[in-house]
């Protein structure tokens, strides 16, 4: 499928762009081939849901936006996936700095076994940035990811004590808390339950008003509260991407009107 | 003078385009270089363990084989000569032999009846109990020994003293194999074996069994390897007679204890050679076995996930 | 037999049946008889062999000690045949395991971090097994070649070095007793060195198992926020292993303090306080390994061997239960025989 570009007139150029991205895997008889040609544009301040069945890339389609990809053994990756412009995948290009860019939460909270104000200021100490800086990053940072008011009176007390909804907010602030201008987020919800899927929710309408969120999620009806847009995969192929609405309404393909249908909760 | 911490969106639009070189700052670059050359260096210290074992293995190796001739061996005369390993070779085979049996006798069934029959709490102590056994030195065990059976039992410096002794030393090591060869049998197929009313027994020797016999293998041979390279249970419990023992009571020789009483002789004294080429047959068998023990548990596990489907 | 209906004698002797909703009393169940007991009790007999063992172990040396009559003075000079007092050794076994453990698990960290982190799994897959296979060794051959081809390098290129370039440092000068020709080489250092190759794949392998037991999530989580591998490992990944680490460090201090035939082999013939890096001494096992024997006719050294066999059981069993209770799985390192 060729990309589907942001609507003309908008007058924002896009933060990520992906052109012909293709993974394969090595198998025994033929590579195997997890994304297929896939294209897309990332506006700035929105959020674009992922969805699709299990299987069908998704996941893999995300880790390749902030070169996480490259951690599993035997994927090989072409094309092309532009920040602001430039290759993330170039030779020239530190991945590390990527990953400062491009953040990304994962499916079940993994805070580290420190305290809420150590797991928020990870990244930062990695930075070496100056305690005052420190300080007030890691407020900014809770605040934005509306964990703050819960923690605020207690910030050195274990990640472990919180609940599984606030430890996920934990997670989200501490990827916030180096500025990325891209937060992935990998099925967030789906360890969660329903209050806690709320606020996770209720965190990610307020962040898709400053910088790019994508999110993956096999919850159709997430999809519909939160995003912009919608891109549905199926076997590492593109179907369709298009505004929420249109997608999950008026579908132009077949495929996207079977799993939309089928799964709307 | 942008901070590392760019403002999150910029006033006039996107972040110039090329972020992603202008952010590689030094200290970045540092960190990164840092991880790699770790990267190459750390796995050096590899060669701290293996150089030694190397060079153990190719010293012993160089010194023993060229006069490890097969006379020396097998001959009649190695029998009767207190300078061959024909004595030695018999002695070590009927105490580590008997001791073996002592060790699977209370280590198999130990183990077994602590997977089958104790509660978890009641196990948690009696696998303790194991671990502490297989952690305490082989003086203590050979101390012990010593007291119990060369003394107080009164059995002197006896070949079953020391298989007693070294059985000991060795039943940990199949007491855990066979505790964890029989707890690890899917709950499933023990659970159908009970539900069509097997009896404890019936289910052990027929379902269990086959089920656990390799890694219970395992731990057999990975006590025989202990067993042969211990010395102080040996040494302490076993006087140094050189004769082929004819029965229980009598003392014995050990390959181990070639080499603790020949180290010190001179480059090319009897002693010294003799304990070369005891180090030699011990380091072999010990590697073959642990080898095997390897082998055994990587298809051992293999057969395992196919029991889960 | 008569097939009629019963009459109403015995009609009468047949029990009658419970009413339905009493609960069945003491009188009614079956009673088990000797023979149930015994099928209860005997098969959890064989489970408490180790148990047993280790504390008839005890018992003995409790027993041989005559601790209840000899009391705690044998540490101090002059109640033993040993002059120095069995201090001597117990000195020895710490001089010696302690540098030995520090070295085996620096080592058994960079190892198991270079396995787990950096190395890709072929490589893994063969190197690891050869480090699990240095625990397989005997203690009398790593003795053999320690003494054979170690020590002559000490005594020959080391030992001279370091009394020519280090001898401002304290501890290093010449010794007044020069070393006799057999024994040059031998001492702390050597005796430290094959404590170190002995507790390695001990610390190795339990540190490798708790690094690789770290979630992949959370390893993950470390590098997406723009951390390198070094550094994921070294805030988050340590922190997450930590139990598993220490765990590794009593166990290896258990197997080094503990070690009785090398230690015996290598570490000199006299048992005396050592004056500087290179002179002789004795540590618990290895002095206990070799008095036995010459104990036989001397009833109070024979006592004071059996109480240092206390110290040093005493000593294993407390390192070995706090090493053991830290990791979750109870039988940490099995295949290798740990």
């Amino acid at each position: 499928m060729t990309a589907n570009a942001i609507p003309e007139g908008s007058g924002e150029a896009p933060v990520v762009q992906v052109r012909s991205l293709t993974v394969q895997a090595k198998a025994k008889k033929a590579p195997k081939k997890i994304l297929d040609n896939v294209g897309m544009d990332f506006a700035p301040r929105s959020l674009t849901a992922v969805i699709g069945a299990s299987g069908c890339g998704k996941t893999t389609f995300v880790r390749t936006l902030n070169r996480m990809v490259e951690l599993t053994p035997g994927l090989t990756v072409s094309g092309q996936v532009l920040y602001l412009g430039q290759d993330i995948y170039s030779r020239s290009i530190n991945p590390v700095l990527v990953r400062r860019r491009i953040g990304m939460v994962f499916q079940r909270p993994t805070v580290f076994p420190m305290s809420v104000f150590e797991n928020a200021a990870f990244g930062l100490r990695l930075l070496h940035e100056s305690d005052n800086e420190i300080d007030s990053a890691v407020q900014e940072a809770l605040t934005r990811s509306g964990l703050w008011d819960e923690v605020k009176d207690d910030l050195d007390r274990s990640a472990f004590s919180l609940s599984g909804g606030q430890q996920q907010r934990l997670c989200i602030a501490r990827a916030l808390a180096v500025r990325p201008k891209v937060l992935l987020m990998d099925e967030p919800t789906s360890a969660l339950d329903p209050m806690a899927t709320q606020r996770v929710e209720a965190t990610m309408r307020r962040l898709k008003e400053e910088i790019v969120l994508i999110l993956v999620t096999h919850n159709v009806g997430q999809a519909a509260r939160v995003s912009d847009r919608v891109a549905f995969l199926h076997q590492g192929r593109l179907v369709e991407t298009g505004p929420t609405a249109e997608i999950l309404e008026r579908p132009r393909e077949e495929l996207t009107q079977q799993f939309v249908t089928g799964r709307f909760t | 003078m942008a901070t590392v911490l760019d403002s999150v969106t910029y006033p006039h639009g996107l972040d110039p385009s090329d972020d992603l070189r202008r952010g590689n700052t030094a200290r970045l670059r540092w960190r990164t270089g840092f991880d790699r050359w770790i990267g190459y260096l750390l796995p050096l210290l590899f060669l701290v363990a293996l150089v030694p074992i190397a060079d153990l293995v190719w010293y012993i190796g160089k010194t023993a084989l060229p006069t490890l001739t097969f006379t020396v061996i097998s001959s009649q005369n190695s029998f009767q000569s207190y300078n061959a390993l024909g004595v030695p070779l018999i002695s070590t085979f009927y105490i580590l032999g008997l001791a073996t049996v002592i060790a699977v006798a209370f280590g198999l069934f130990g183990g077994i009846a602590t997977a089958e029959f104790l509660s978890e709490s009641a196990a948690g102590w009696v696998r303790m109990s194991a671990n502490l056994l297989a952690g305490m030195p082989s003086v203590i065990v050979g101390y012990f020994g010593y007291f119990a059976f060369v003394l107080y039992f009164g059995w002197g410096y006896a070949i079953i003293a020391g298989a007693f002794t070294l059985g000991f030393f060795m039943t940990p090591y199949i007491f855990r194999t066979a505790d964890l060869a029989f707890s690890s049998i899917p709950r499933p197929i023990r659970e159908a074996a009970y539900g069509s009313g097997a009896r404890p027994v019936q289910y052990i020797l027929r379902v269990g069994a086959p089920i656990a016999f390799p890694q219970i293998l395992t731990g057999v041979f990975l006590a025989m390897a202990i067993g042969l390279g211990e010395t102080a249970p040996i040494i302490l419990t076993v006087a140094t007679n050189v004769a082929v023992p004819t029965n229980l009571s009598q003392g014995a020789t050990y390959l181990t204890y070639l080499i603790w009483t020949g180290f010190q002789f001179g480059p090319h004294s009897v002693e010294l050679t003799l304990a070369f080429e005891a180090a030699f047959l011990i380091v072999v068998v010990v590697i073959a076995l642990n080898i095997v023990v390897r082998v055994i548990a990587a298809r051992f596990r293999r057969r395992l996930e196919g029991l889960y489907q | 037999m008569s097939t009629t209906p019963a009459a109403g004698g015995e009609a009468d002797r047949r029990e009658p049946l419970p009413p339905l909703d009493s609960p069945p009393d003491a009188a009614r169940r079956p009673r088990r008889g000797w023979k149930g007991w015994v099928g209860v009790i005997v098969p959890f007999i064989p489970a408490l062999v180790p148990a047993a063992i280790v504390i008839s172990v005890a018992v003995t040396l409790v027993n041989a000690s005559g601790l209840h009559n000899f009391g705690w003075g044998f540490f101090l000079p002059g109640s033993s045949a040993n002059p120095y007092g069995v201090a001597v050794e117990i000195v020895g076994s710490f001089l010696t395991a302690v540098p030995a453990l520090f070295l085996s698990m620096i080592l058994g960290l960079g190892i198991a971090i270079a396995s787990v982190v950096y190395l890709p799994t072929f490589i893994t897959r063969v190197l690891d097994p050869f480090v699990d296979l240095l625990a397989g060794i005997p203690s009398v051959v790593y003795g053999l070649w320690a003494f054979i081809v170690i020590a002559p390098i000490f005594g020959t290129v080391i030992n001279p070095w370091a009394v020519e370039h280090l001898s401002f440092v304290p501890g290093f000068a010449r010794s007044i007793i020069p070393p006799s020709p057999t024994t040059a080489g031998t001492g702390l250092p050597l005796a430290i060195i094959v404590l170190t190759l002995m507790a390695l794949p001990i610390t190795t392998l339990l540190i490798r198992d708790a690094l690789r037991s770290i979630p992949k999530d959370l390893w993950e989580s470390g590098l997406a926020l723009g951390a390198t591998r070094w550094e994921v490992m070294r805030r988050v990944g340590l922190r997450t292993g930590s139990r598993g680490i220490v765990s590794a460090a009593f166990l290896g201090f258990g197997r080094a303090i503990g070690e009785t035939v090398a230690v015996a082999m290598v570490i000199g013939v006299d048992a005396r306080f050592p004056v500087n890096v290179y002179d002789v001494t004795s540590t618990m096992a290895a002095f206990m390994f070799e008095n036995l024997d010459s104990a036989e006719s001397h009833p109070a050294l024979l006592q004071n061997l059996a109480e240092l066999a206390l110290v040093l059981l005493a000593i294993t069993l407390v390192v070995n239960l706090v090493g053991r209770r830290l990791v979750s799985h109870i039988y940490a390192g099995e295949v290798a025989g740990i």
